[in-house]
């Protein structure tokens, strides 16, 4: 039985409009799935705008309607015209980049489609902000704070890293909460569920991100799929925000963990006891080098090709990565044929143009590009490609399930670099240590 | 055979009958499955090409993206849902997908009721999400 508020029952009762109302319907079917008592209110959501592939099961062309069929769960038309008041809401990648079409060989009537989907969430007080990466334009829920995000990245390093409290819930309910403020107080958003369970010993040094990603696949396939908080213990010297969201994102995609605790570096871990909270360790194991080594080989193509795509920046880069690229890359020239592209988010873009990174990165032949991913984009522009090479271990995992490559590589910005500028892959780009 | 009935938490009412299919793996989130037939296509999916189209899907819970419920959501609105689906043990993504499916859902089971190690692809099993059981009427085998 969920205990509700005099507020909440009101909105149940249909007292503040449908839209809210049949909001709170499914947060209380969700409450009840999970078997929460009651609800908490949301302050902050990020939402799943936009023409996505997946919709296309819909083919009625109205919004509202496949609004309604697929984040609402119902079968009638509800006008999808308000979120919370109180919540600040913001969108994530959305199917198409905010200018370009014509780049990905996606036809126009998609990305008109995509504008006229991003223009009514606008309208019902979304701000369009196009990113996985809601942190790089001030989107930062703080310690204690209940938000809402279809991001598994940013789901688990607002747990971890800033102390804020979320569960992976899904696209649907990210936007029931963003509508009506509330989400089940249950899991992480519980500060006593917020303990951890595995502990493991890093006993590797771990220099670039691409090692901090690497020890998160490693690291998600030895956990159990469900139901795990780790905390990792080790020297983590020269440790950065880069190397954790690297981390994180790929923790979070090999398993359904949403938190991780960070012994000396994360806010709820200063100390190992404090990690645990009083709880008994399940497990306890070590991984070395040779984990990461281990997880590395089956997460990149070994037959030798050409390179038709490399694309760098998932999750989306913040200045600096893009500066990294533009230090590399200048006076280098992509080689003919092959697409370069670096992913970021609009006002990131325009710090790009602004200090002269855009245009480096053109004059050797490549583009910046916002608002959305190769793989959210799919196949009208994938299947170009037979040869494609990522920095994301995120991507290229959705690329090769997709199947829409014929061989996909896995290496670290730089070697991906070097990869577009020579136009094959040499198996001296593979990572080493 | 000797009557095996998992005993777990129904969270979504109704009764339903079919073959199992078994993801002890979990199935990928965000392009695991292809929505308009069910097929799964998860690269690392030991039933990757089968579809889970009408059958009695169980898995350990959800894995990875956040996008996980809608690609079930989408499948539910092209017809290719299964008819029934369980959870070893209940998360949120999960219970996002059961509360927008509303389909027969029996979750919570003890560790050695678990249906992911009792149950097999291929065994003919009746899901009670009112009574929150899940009983095997014809193994694989059999």
């Amino acid at each position: 039985m969920i205990q509700l508020t005099k507020e909440e029952q009101d909105i149940l009762d249909g007292r503040e409009g449908r839209l809210r109302q049949t909001a709170l319907e499914n947060i209380v079917r969700y409450a009840q799935v999970l078997g929460a008592e009651k609800l908490c209110k949301v302050t902050k959501a990020t939402v799943f705008c936009g023409n996505h592939n997946y919709l296309n099961v819909c083919e009625c062309g109205d919004f509202h309607d496949v609004f309604t069929r697929m984040n609402l769960a119902r079968d009638e038309r509800i006008v999808f015209d308000s979120v919370d008041k109180d919540c600040y809401v913001q969108s994530c990648v959305a199917a198409s980049d905010q200018f370009d079409y014509e780049i990905f060989d996606q036809p126009k009537e998609e990305f008109d489609k995509n504008s006229y989907y991003l223009e009514e969430s606008r309208k019902a007080g979304v701000t369009i902000a196009g990113s996985c990466s809601p942190y790089l334009m001030g989107w930062l829920p703080v310690r204690g704070e209940h938000f809402v995000t279809t991001e598994s990245g940013v789901t688990i390093i607002g747990n971890s890293i800033w102390g804020a409290c979320c569960n992976a819930d899904g696209i649907e309910a990210a936007f029931w909460s963003a509508i009506c403020g509330r989400t089940p107080y249950w899991g992480y958003h519980v500060k006593e569920n917020r303990y951890g369970t595995h502990l493991i010993h890093v006993d590797a040094a771990l220099d670039s991100p691409l090692e901090w990603e690497v020890l998160g696949k490693a690291m998600g396939k030895r956990l159990p799929l469900t139901g795990c908080t780790p905390v990792l213990t080790g020297n983590f010297e020269g440790v950065d925000f880069v190397k954790l969201k690297s981390f994180f994102t790929a923790l979070a995609i090999t398993t359904n963990c949403r938190m991780c605790h960070i012994v000396g570096i994360t806010p709820e871990a200063n100390t190992l006891e404090e990690a645990f909270m009083g709880h008994e360790v399940q497990e306890e194991f070590t991984l070395t080098e040779k984990d990461i080594r281990t997880a590395y080989e089956a997460l990149c193509e070994t037959e030798e090709g050409s390179v038709d795509l490399v694309s760098l920046g998932c999750p989306h880069y913040d200045i600096h990565q893009i500066k990294e690229v533009a230090d590399y890359i200048c006076g280098k020239k992509i080689h003919d044929g092959v697409r370069f592209m670096v992913w970021t988010v609009y006002p990131i873009k325009a710090m790009a143009d602004l200090n002269g990174y855009t245009k480096i990165i053109e004059d050797a032949g490549g583009t910046i590009q916002t608002s959305t991913c190769p793989v959210t984009i799919g196949d009208c522009f994938l299947k170009h490609y037979k040869g494609q090479a990522y920095d994301s271990l995120k991507q290229s995992g959705s690329v090769r399930s997709d199947g829409c490559a014929e061989r996909v590589y896995y290496t670290d910005k730089y070697r991906c670099m070097d990869a577009a500028v020579s136009g094959v892959w040499k198996e001296e780009y593979r990572w080493k240590k | 055979m000797e009557k095996i009935v998992l005993q777990g938490r129904g969270v979504i009412p109704g009764i339903v009958e079919g073959e199992a299919l078994v993801c002890a793996d979990s199935i990928t989130g965000w392009g695991g499955i292809d929505p308009k037939t069910g097929v799964i296509k998860d690269y690392e999916n030991i039933n990757k090409g089968k579809s889970i189209k009408d059958t009695i899907l169980i898995m350990p819970g959800s894995k990875g993206s956040n996008g996980w419920s809608c690609y079930f959501g989408a499948a539910r609105a092209a017809g290719s849902a299964p008819k029934g689906w369980a959870f070893s043990r209940i998360d949120s993504s999960a219970g996002v997908a059961s509360a927008v499916m509303q389909i027969p859902t029996v979750v919570d089971f003890s560790k050695e009721d678990d249906p992911c190690v009792r149950v097999k692809t291929g065994d003919y099993v009746r899901l009670d999400g009112t009574k929150g059981t899940l009983e095997i009427l014809k193994t694989s085998s059999q």
